[in-house]
C-alpha cells in the first residue's frame, strides 16, 4: 500500500533555537492570560481596590510608631504590593497549574517536543511581567494617597525580579504536591492566609517572637525587602532577598522533584 | 531496521492490578496499525508507555529506535511523533489559528498552520475560540495538532469517537491520506469498521495480552472460519429433507459448513429437484466484530494465543 520508510528521520531538523523557542512560549503564555478576563482582574483589579480602600480608611496619615516610624500608607504600599505578586505568583499560577493538569493541558503541552525548562520559564517571565504591572498600579494609587513614588527603579526591579521569580518556583512546588485541581484554591489560600497575618501584611506586628518566625518564612523578608526601596528610597536589601531567594530555589527543588504533567492520581 | 514499533514482554502494574501482563507486537515503517481490545484490556497503558508517559515494569519496547522510557531522548521522540489522545485539552481561549500555530513554534520542522488546518477540515474556523467549538471540531483540532510536527509516527487513540458519519469519513481519508505519504499510525478503536478500514493490521488485546495479530481479514481464523448460510425453510419441509446438516428456528434454516461451494451446490440442487426457492438465501462469514468478540471474551486463557499471521 505504501512505500517503507526508514527509520532515521527522512527530513533536515535544525538544531534547536532555544531563544526562539523561548519568546515564542512567553508571547503565547502572556496571550493565554490576557484572553482570559477572569485571570486578569482578579490579578490587576483586586490588589488596587485594597489598597484605594486603605488609603479611604486611613487616609495618608501620619508617622506613627504603632507602622514603625512610617505613614500608613507608607506601610500599606509595600505590603499590598507584595500581596498583588504573592497573590498572582503563587497563588494564582498553583490554582493555573492544577486546572491545566486535570483538564490534560499539560498533557498536551507534554505531547509536543517543548522542553519543560522553556515551559516554566515562560510561567516566571509571565510572573516578573505581572508583579511589575501590579506594583507599578499600587505606587501610582500610593501616589494619589500622597506616598512619593521610589526613586531607586534599579533596586525596585531587582526585589521585583527575584522575589517573582521565587514566588513563582514556589507556585510551581504548590502545584506538584496539591493532586486534586478542585482542593487547590482552597490549599493555596489556607497556607498563605495565616503567613500574610504574621507577616505584617493586613497589619503591623509587634510580638518579638512571632517576627522572629516569619523571619525564616518568606513572605515577611519579602516584606522587609520591598519596603526599602519602595518607600524609602533604599538600595537592594540583599539580606531579606536571599531568605526569598532560598525559599525559591527550595520550590524549585520540589517543583522539579514531583512535578507531573498528566492528569490522575497515577 | 524497519520496524517504526517494537514491543515484546512488556509488563505494567498498577498496585496488585496487572495491566499489561506481557504484550508483544511490532510496527512496520509505513503501516497502519489497529490496537483493539476492551476497556481494561491495556491499550491505553500500552499507548501511554509507548508514547513515554508512563514507565513500563519491565519487557522491551522501541519507539522510532529510541527507548520511550529514557528521559534523555524524550524531546527527540515527541519531535518525531504526533499524539492525538483522549484526555489531551487545549486552551479554551486561543483562537484555532492560534492554537495550531503555538505547537507550530514547538517543532523543528512542522507543517504549515494554513495546511494543517486544510487537512482537517477547520477552514474558516481559524479565528473562532476554541471554546466555542463544537466537539466534532476540537476533534478536528486535537487530530491539527497531533499533525502539525509533521510526524513519522502517529498515535491515534480513538480518533472518531464522537464524530458523525460524515465526519468519521472524513477523518479517515485523513488518515488514509497521511499513511500514503509514508506516516506510521498505531490507532486504537472501538469501532471495528474503522479497523477493518485503516488498517493493514489489527492486533487484538485482552486482559494484558495479545490474543491475535493478524489482517483485518484473518485476524481470529476469520478467513479460514465456518460460513453460515441461511435461507427459509420451504413450506412443508423439514430439516430432515435437507440435503446437508442444519439447524432450523423461526422458519430459517441455518447451515454451518467449511466448503460454502459445496453445501450451496447440494441446497441449489435439492431445490432445483423439488421445486421449490430457497427464499432470502444469504452466506455469511464471520465479521470481524464476530472473530473480536471471540477473541476478547475467551481472553482470560491467555496461555494459547490464536495467533494468525499474515
Amino acid at each position: 500500500m505504501m512505500t517503507a520508510v526508514t527509520a532515521s528521520p527522512a527530513r533536515p531538523r535544525r538544531r534547536p533555537r532555544s531563544f526562539g523557542l523561548l519568546v515564542h512560549q512567553i508571547r503565547y503564555e502572556q496571550l493565554l492570560f490576557w484572553r482570559n478576563p477572569q485571570s486578569a482582574i482578579f490579578t490587576f483589579v483586586f490588589p488596587v481596590v485594597f489598597i484605594t480602600v486603605i488609603g479611604a480608611l486611613l487616609g495618608g496619615g501620619n508617622r506613627s510608631s504603632y507602622f514603625g516610624g512610617l505613614s500608613a500608607l507608607q506601610y500599606y504600599v509595600p505590603t499590598i504590593a507584595g500581596l498583588s505578586v504573592l497573590g498572582s505568583c503563587y497563588g494564582q499560577l498553583t490554582v493555573a497549574l492544577a486546572l491545566r493538569r486535570q483538564y490534560g493541558i499539560l498533557k498536551r503541552v507534554r505531547a509536543t517536543p517543548l522542553p519543560a525548562w522553556a515551559y516554566f520559564a515562560g510561567l516566571l517571565a509571565h510572573c516578573v511581567l505581572v508583579s511589575f504591572i501590579d506594583v507599578a498600579l499600587i505606587g501610582a494609587v500610593g501616589r494619589l494617597y500622597g506616598v512619593p513614588l521610589p526613586s531607586n527603579w534599579f533596586a525596585v526591579a531587582v526585589t521585583l525580579l527575584v522575589a517573582a521569580a521565587c514566588f513563582g518556583g514556589i507556585g510551581v512546588a504548590a502545584a506538584s504536591v496539591i493532586r486534586n485541581a478542585d482542593a487547590a484554591p482552597a490549599v493555596a489560600q489556607l497556607v498563605l492566609f495565616p503567613l500574610l497575618f504574621i507577616s505584617g501584611t493586613y497589619m503591623p506586628i509587634h510580638s518579638q517572637m512571632l517576627n522572629r518566625v516569619a523571619g525564616w518564612l518568606p513572605v515577611r523578608p519579602f516584606n522587609e525587602a520591598l519596603m526599602g526601596p519602595l518607600v524609602l528610597h533604599a538600595g537592594p536589601d540583599w539580606k531579606h532577598l536571599a531568605v526569598v531567594a532560598a525559599w525559591g530555589c527550595a520550590g524549585m527543588v520540589v517543583g522539579g522533584w514531583r512535578f507531573r504533567w498528566t492528569p490522575g492520581t497515577e | 531496521m524497519a520496524y517504526a514499533i517494537e514491543v515484546a514482554g512488556l509488563r505494567k502494574s498498577y498496585g496488585s492490578v496487572q495491566a499489561v501482563r506481557n504484550v508483544g507486537f511490532t510496527v512496520r515503517s509505513g503501516e497502519v496499525v489497529a490496537l483493539l481490545g476492551p476497556n481494561g484490556a491495556g491499550k491505553t497503558t500500552t499507548l501511554e508507555i509507548l508514547e513515554g508517559f508512563r514507565d513500563r515494569d519491565g519487557g522491551f519496547a522501541e519507539v522510532l529506535g529510541l527507548d520511550p522510557g529514557d528521559r534523555s531522548s524524550g524531546r527527540e521522540l515527541r519531535e518525531r511523533t504526533g499524539l492525538v489522545l483522549q484526555d489531551l485539552a487545549v486552551e479554551p481561549y486561543l483562537t484555532v489559528r492560534e492554537t495550531i500555530a503555538r505547537a507550530a513554534g514547538y517543532y523543528l520542522a512542522p507543517r504549515t498552520t494554513a495546511e494543517v488546518i486544510d487537512l482537517v477540515g477547520l477552514d474558516g474556523q481559524e479565528r473562532r475560540k476554541v471554546r466555542a467549538l463544537s466537539g466534532g471540531q476540537k476533534r478536528r483540532l486535537d487530530l491539527a495538532l497531533g499533525l502539525i510536527g509533521d510526524p513519522e509516527l502517529l498515535f491515534l487513540d480513538e480518533p472518531t469517537t464522537g464524530f458523525d458519519p460524515a465526519a468519521r469519513r472524513d477523518a479517515w481519508q485523513v488518515i488514509r491520506h497521511l499513511s500514503n505519504e509514508g506516516a506510521t499510525i498505531l490507532l486504537t478503536t472501538h469501532n471495528l469498521e474503522e479497523a477493518q478500514a485503516l488498517a493493514d493490521r489489527v492486533v487484538v488485546l485482552s486482559s494484558g495480552t495479545v490474543v491475535a495479530d493478524g489482517t483485518p481479514d484473518a485476524v481470529g481464523g476469520r478467513d479460514a472460519a465456518r460460513a453460515s448460510i441461511s435461507f427459509a425453510l420451504p413450506d412443508g419441509y423439514g430439516p430432515q429433507d435437507l440435503p446437508v446438516p442444519a439447524r432450523v428456528g423461526d422458519g430459517t434454516v441455518v447451515v454451518e459448513t467449511s466448503n460454502a461451494t459445496r453445501a450451496l451446490l447440494e441446497l441449489t440442487q435439492w431445490a432445483d429437484r423439488n421445486g421449490v426457492v430457497l427464499a432470502a438465501l444469504t452466506v455469511d462469514r464471520p465479521s470481524l466484530e464476530d472473530a473480536y468478540l471471540n477473541l476478547t471474551s475467551q481472553g482470560t486463557q491467555a496461555g494459547a494465543p490464536g495467533r494468525t499471521t499474515r
